[in-house]
């Protein structure tokens, strides 16, 4: 288990960095925190000719608010978002939710921006950044201020999104919660800290009359990438965000969905799964928007 | 790993027939074909380099071989790929059947068997890869048609 | 001899061997570097099952560092098969074809992953640079998987001379089966499946070996349980004589079972390719290799039968079970006859009738893991015992009651015979008190009463299990050890069998103190070194402490025996008026007339005078210990789990075991070694399991994909023990290294199956995942609304 031979390179500035990456383009990798890539290295299922590490790199770590909400370097740890404030109190998801990538080990290493960038359809990250509307910056040598990328648009399929091989991703904006909203997020894994079997991210927003103005889910590991159920806004808006409504948009999900199978979950499972945990997020996070759920 | 499902091209029957038959076609429209050329009666060999992301499956030596074959309704086909991570065979049942007169709709069942390094660590991703390459090839497929029927009268008959 | 009551024994001391093991100062095989070492990479097959037309070398040859590239053919009148390491027992009407591993594959591969080729290079790098490079021309043949599949007609055959895929097939019997069915007024049937899992040890198995051409000696360093029948077998297979081999097994990540497994392809060809090239060779195992090339366990269907009388009393119990053995069978029977022997359990079973069928596969070798065959039968007899309790409305705890055998029974004579050839003859037991000591433990009535599954609306629910096993311990043949006290009133002692994280270093040690009256951390203790100890044979079965630590016991009791009379003899008293206590000789009715150990051990080696003819020089002694038969070790594992209805996910949330291993040595070590098993048991009874494709390809093999439970899966085990010494050894003891990882998934499918409280829901096979107890709630739901 030993990965073939690559070139390996420092650069210390980000303009160093889209230099290799433009001149190399497919040949090049980015390397972040390397949780995924070196494994795959390792087992000779990923093979970069040239690693282009993005530690040395200043700058491109670090939470800050901003008008609208957060910016969060993409070289920032997933650690680091795990235990910020910021994060806390301006993206509760996205809280709530870094407890479930991986083990605490893997989090001191790997970054907020390379899972976004490995779009891993079982990653948290993704489905999270997409329930909660983020945008994602990516820079180039033509273009090193970058340009923007709405989550929306990112996310392409199986580790596939709208970065070009010579761009970098370099930032993640998240913006606030509206008000009266809340969220969820929970997945089913075997062990703690495995891939999910299913995943759910869940917003819910409400009126002054406590029907849902906005409500959404995104669930991970269960297509090729974050899955957006349309059947969530569909079957929730208007409605109170209650028992019978929650389960017929749960159910209207799982009907939505056509997930893979594997050895841990048929195809079968996984729906109910994923009917399971979106009827219970939407009722937590619709919990969280009446104030009576504790966030 | 099993693979079925249904696909609708939008051409006739046998210029589908055509199209599956045609090498340089299947080269470019099948996803990760490097080479793919005849090398006897209905035998075709070629190199492909399989991969999704970051991720290489690696480079197989392929030889595809076509059996049972009902022209232009049905046919087999029998796929053996190995290369330094491992190996994938297996065969394919495809069916054709017309849908009204411009539009075919094709039946596929396939049972490949993938072995080796990418089979002990990529069963997570193994359907969602295949169902993609799977829905890829046949897309492409379908473009190549569309190409070719619009290339004017001629062009894809015989 | 020493000051009674308050020795080392018995004690939970502090385990010598962790402050190198916690600070990364102890050494491992990979810690093994030497001048000029090379690396060797394996090529392995892809193909489970293929002929093999020829290996192509030579680009791999050509690849930068790369030194030498052997295949099959390379090796020669090198090339054989390994030996049959155990052979059948004499069971009456048994039939058995052996069938090996070979070093290098030549004809047919028979498990994805068997080694066609080995690559020696500079590096590990460029040695796996270069095994891609390889080009082997496969043929591949359907593969047999299934083991009911593969002794049907027209299976593909994995060995064809043998003109099926049956291994081997074995009856053992006693009373009269089918009048016991007879008498029967409830007779339960059931299929069990048991699946396969990995070991898993931490550390992958690894050999280093260096061939000195001018000595004319070969020493290797190597991940086995068995260092020294390692350097018989190495000598004998390369011409060399024992004593110009030395193997030494230093520390390993851990053993479970397949680094007893002796004369793997990779032991067999490195020392090879060592002398071949006269360089020094390292081999280390990863991960994905271990999944293929280390042995495994656990692959059995069992159709069983249990026939009772209405008040819950066993007549008797009917098993015929196909087990799985792989490619290969180099381990004999073992693991099928554990599984059948301990079927029997702690019970009165008046007849029993076993018959099993040993299958040929493409899979990876089965030896014993951990448990070793036990895990079966304990699980086919408690889940038969739970569900003739759901149909007599006894509770399980009842049932078992009820049905073990009494305080005087032993020897208990349960006439069929053991894997260590002799019959399985219990030497003691109590089992009752430790399963009211579990009830009152765990809390079992109150649950019942009160809080019993809670959430009946969809919510949580939890449940109960409660079960029991008996376990055969501490078999022979023998082991030796030699103790010395140094002049400086250190105390050395020496054994053959290796040490893979047990805390021999420590027990041992203890044992020994307490015969010399010193405290166990003035006792340094080797393990695993041929140049050190010439005789024994191994760890495996629970038996180091059993059977070496007892051999410890004799030579430091001797050693004692010699200390006291020589001191005895320079202060004039009578050897009987002296004890040994505090490092020092002393007389009993006056401490303060005494003379140290080391100044002892300075006199038994004088410069000038004379020993005495029959005399040996020194403090020293070696001893050697191999009991008629296994002692009986026997426990109660109980649990309590917590189980989402809708998804399956089941979290345990105590889990509880009262043990009888007879004395304890080390109860700190005992209880390690329990919550240890408990860990690996419930990997085997949730978490752990093999998936193989139709074709025989390993679909996880990884820790990704192959789920061994972690710290956030397993709780803290809660032990008791009950001491019930065994009359078969000095010291009293029995094995319990086996004990925490046998009947978890029993006791772990009542309580889940308690949680759930569905009619017609059984676990009936183990592992159980949360997928496959989902889909088993919603037929046992389904089958409830149907009718």
């Amino acid at each position: 288990m030993k990965p073939p031979p690559f070139e390996y390179r420092a650069p210390d500035s980000l303009g160093e960095a889209l230099d290799l990456m433009g001149e190399h383009g497919w040949d090049a990798k980015p390397l972040a925190g390397g949780q995924s890539l070196v494994p795959a290295m390792n087992f000779r299922l990923a093979a970069p000719a040239i690693l282009v590490d993005l530690q040395r790199i200043d700058g491109l770590a670090g939470i800050r608010e901003t008008d609208g909400g957060l910016a969060i370097g993409a070289m920032t740890t997933q650690r680091e978002a795990e235990r910020s404030d910021r994060v806390a109190g301006l993206a509760p998801l996205l809280h709530e939710a870094m407890p479930f990538v991986a083990h605490p080990q893997i989090r001191n290493r790997g970054t907020v921006g390379g899972s976004v960038a490995h779009a891993d359809p079982a990653a948290e990250l993704p489905a999270v950044l997409l329930a909660l509307g983020a945008s994602f910056r990516a820079a180039s040598r033509d273009e090193p201020g970058g340009r923007w990328i709405d989550a929306a648009d990112f996310f392409q399929g199986l580790f596939a999104t709208a970065l070009s091989p010579e761009e970098l991703l370099v930032e993640v904006a998240v913006p606030a919660p509206a008000a009266r909203s809340g969220a969820a997020f929970d997945e089913f894994s075997r062990r703690h800290g495995d891939y999910a079997l299913a995943g759910v991210a869940a917003v819910v927003e409400l009126d002054e009359a406590g029907r849902c103005a906005d409500a959404r889910a995104t669930l991970l590991s269960v297509a090729d990438g974050p899955f957006v159920a349309e059947a969530v806004p569909a079957t929730l808006a208007g409605e109170e965000p209650t028992g019978e409504a929650l389960a017929d948009a749960a159910a209207a999900v799982a009907a939505e969905i056509d997930p893979p199978s594997d050895i841990h979950a048929s195809a079968e499972y996984r729906r109910h799964l994923a009917e399971v945990l979106v009827r219970r997020t939407l009722g937590r996070a619709a919990g969280r928007a009446r104030g009576d759920v504790a966030p | 790993m099993r693979i079925e499902g249904e696909f609708t091209f939008d051409g006739p029957r046998e210029e589908v027939w055509e199209l599956l038959h045609d090498p340089d076609v299947l080269a470019r429209a099948l996803p990760g074909t490097e080479t793919l050329e005849r090398v006897g009666e209905n035998v075709y060999a070629g190199e492909m380099r399989v991969g999704v992301g970051p991720f290489t499956a690696g480079s197989y030596d392929v030889e595809v071989r076509l059996e049972e074959q009902v022209p232009p309704e049905r046919y087999t086909m029998i796929v053996d790929g190995r290369g330094s991570l491992g190996f994938a065979r297996g065969k394919a049942e495809v069916e054709l059947e017309e849908e009204g007169s411009n539009r075919t709709r094709m039946r596929y069942a396939s049972d490949l068997q993938v072995g080796g390094k990418v089979a002990g660590v990529g069963q997570r991703l193994l359907d969602s890869v295949g169902r993609g390459m799977t829905k890829q090839g046949l897309e492409a497929l379908n473009e190549e048609l569309r190409a070719r029927l619009e290339g004017g009268p001629g062009s894809g008959e015989g | 001899m020493t000051a009674e009551g308050n020795g080392p024994v018995g004690r939970a001391a502090l385990r010598n061997e962790d402050a190198g093991l916690l600070t990364g100062s102890a050494a491992f095989v990979d810690d093994v570097h030497l001048p000029d070492m090379l690396e060797v990479a394996f090529v392995r097959s892809d193909f489970a099952h293929a002929r093999v037309g020829g290996v192509d070398l030579s680009a791999a040859r050509e690849q930068p560092g790369v030194v030498a590239a052997f295949a099959a053919a390379d090796l020669g009148d090198y090339w054989a098969p390994g030996p049959l390491l155990v052979q059948p027992p004499p069971i009456e009407g048994l039939e058995f074809h052996a069938r090996t591993q070979v070093p290098l594959v030549r004809d047919k591969v028979r498990h994805a992953g068997e080694p066609v080729a080995a690559i020696v290079a500079e590096s590990r790098y460029a040695a796996e640079d270069a095994a891609d490079r390889v080009r082997v021309d496969y043929d591949p043949l359907d593969a047999v998987v299934d083991l009911e599949a593969a002794l049907s007609d027209g299976a593909p055959l994995v060995h064809e001379d043998l003109g099926s895929n049956l291994a081997a097939r074995a009856v053992q019997e006693r009373g009269d089966w089918e009048a016991a069915r007879e008498r029967a007024d409830l007779v339960i049937g059931r299929r069990f499946r048991y699946d396969r899992g990995a070991a898993a040890a931490i550390e992958n198995r690894g050999i280093v070996a260096s061939w000195d051409p001018e000595r004319g000696e070969l020493e290797v360093w190597d991940t086995t349980q068995a260092p020294i029948p390692i350097r018989n077998g190495l000598a004998g297979m390369l011409g060399l004589s024992q004593s110009k081999v030395r193997v030494v097994a230093p520390f390993i990540g851990g053993g479970f079972g397949p680094k007893i497994m002796m004369f793997y392809p990779e032991e067999v060809v490195v020392p090879w390719i060592s002398m071949r090239l006269g360089r020094p060779v390292k081999w280390i195992e990863d991960r994905r290799e271990n999944f293929h090339a280390t042995t495994q366990e656990r692959e059995q269907i069992h159709d069983a039968e249990i026939a009772l009388t209405r008040e819950g009393e066993i007549l008797g119990v009917r098993d015929t079970f196909l087990h799985d053995t792989g490619a290969y069978d180099p381990y004999g029977l073992t693991v099928p006859i554990n599984s059948q022997c301990t079927l029997l359990g702690g019970y009165d079973v008046p007849a029993y009738r076993s018959e099993f069928r040993v299958v040929f596969t493409n899979k990876p070798i089965v030896t014993p893991v951990r448990g070793a065959g036990r895990q079966h039968g304990v699980f086919v007899m408690e889940r038969l015992l739970d569900l003739a309790a759901r149909e007599l409305r006894i509770g399980p705890v009842e049932i078992r009651r009820r049905n073990y055998l009494p305080p005087d029974a032993f020897p208990h004579d349960n006439n069929i015979v053991y894997q260590d050839f002799a019959p399985l003859v219990y030497d003691s037991g109590n089992y009752a008190p430790a399963l009211e000591r579990a009830v009152e433990a765990i809390g079992y009535l109150d649950f019942v009463e009160r809080e019993r599954r809670g959430s009946e609306d969809g919510g949580p629910r939890r449940g109960i299990g409660i079960v029991s096993y008996v376990e055969g311990t501490g078999i022979g043949p023998y082991e030796g050890a030699r103790v010395r006290i140094e002049p400086g009133g250190r105390v050395r002692l020496v054994t053959g069998v290796g040490t893979q994280g047990q805390g021999h270093f420590t027990s041992f040690a203890q044992i020994v103190a307490e015969a010399l009256g010193v405290g166990p951390e003035e006792v340094e203790v080797t393990t695993g070194d041929t140049r050190e100890f010439d005789w024994g044979t191994g760890t495996f079965a629970s038996r180091a402490t059993v059977v070496a630590g007892s051999a410890c016991h004799l030579a430091a009791t001797e050693v004692a025996g010699k200390a006291v009379d020589l001191a005895a003899e320079a202060l004039d008293v009578d050897p009987e008026e002296m004890e040994l206590a505090g490092g020092v000789a002393r007389v009993r009715s006056d401490p303060s007339r005494s003379i140290g150990l080391g100044e002892l051990a300075v006199r038994a080696n004088p410069l000038r005078g004379a020993v005495k003819p029959g005399e040996k020089p020194g403090l020293e002694a070696a001893a050697y210990f191999g009991p008629d038969r296994g002692a009986t070790a026997s426990g109660v594992h109980a649990c309590v789990v917590e189980v989402d209805p809708e998804t399956a996910a089941v979290e345990i949330l105590r889990y509880l075991v009262v043990h009888d291993c007879g004395r304890i040595i080390n109860p700190r070590i005992v209880e390690g070694q329990i919550q240890g098993g408990v860990a690996m048991g419930i990997g085997n009874a949730f978490y752990e399991k093999l998936h193989w494709d139709g074709s025989g390809q390993l679909r996880n093999a990884s820790f990704m994909d192959y789920l061994l439970p972690t710290a956030t899966d397993v709780p803290a085990v809660e032990s008791d023990h009950i001491e019930t010494p065994s009359p078969l050894n000095p010291l009293g003891t029995k094995g319990v290294g086996e004990a925490g990882a046998i009947p978890v998934a029993a006791a772990f499918a009542q309580a889940v199956e308690d949680a759930l409280d569905l009619p017609n829901l059984e676990i009936l096979e183990a592992p159980l995942s949360p997928h496959r107890l989902w889909e088993l709630i919603l037929d046992a739901t389904e089958r409830e609304e149907g009718g």
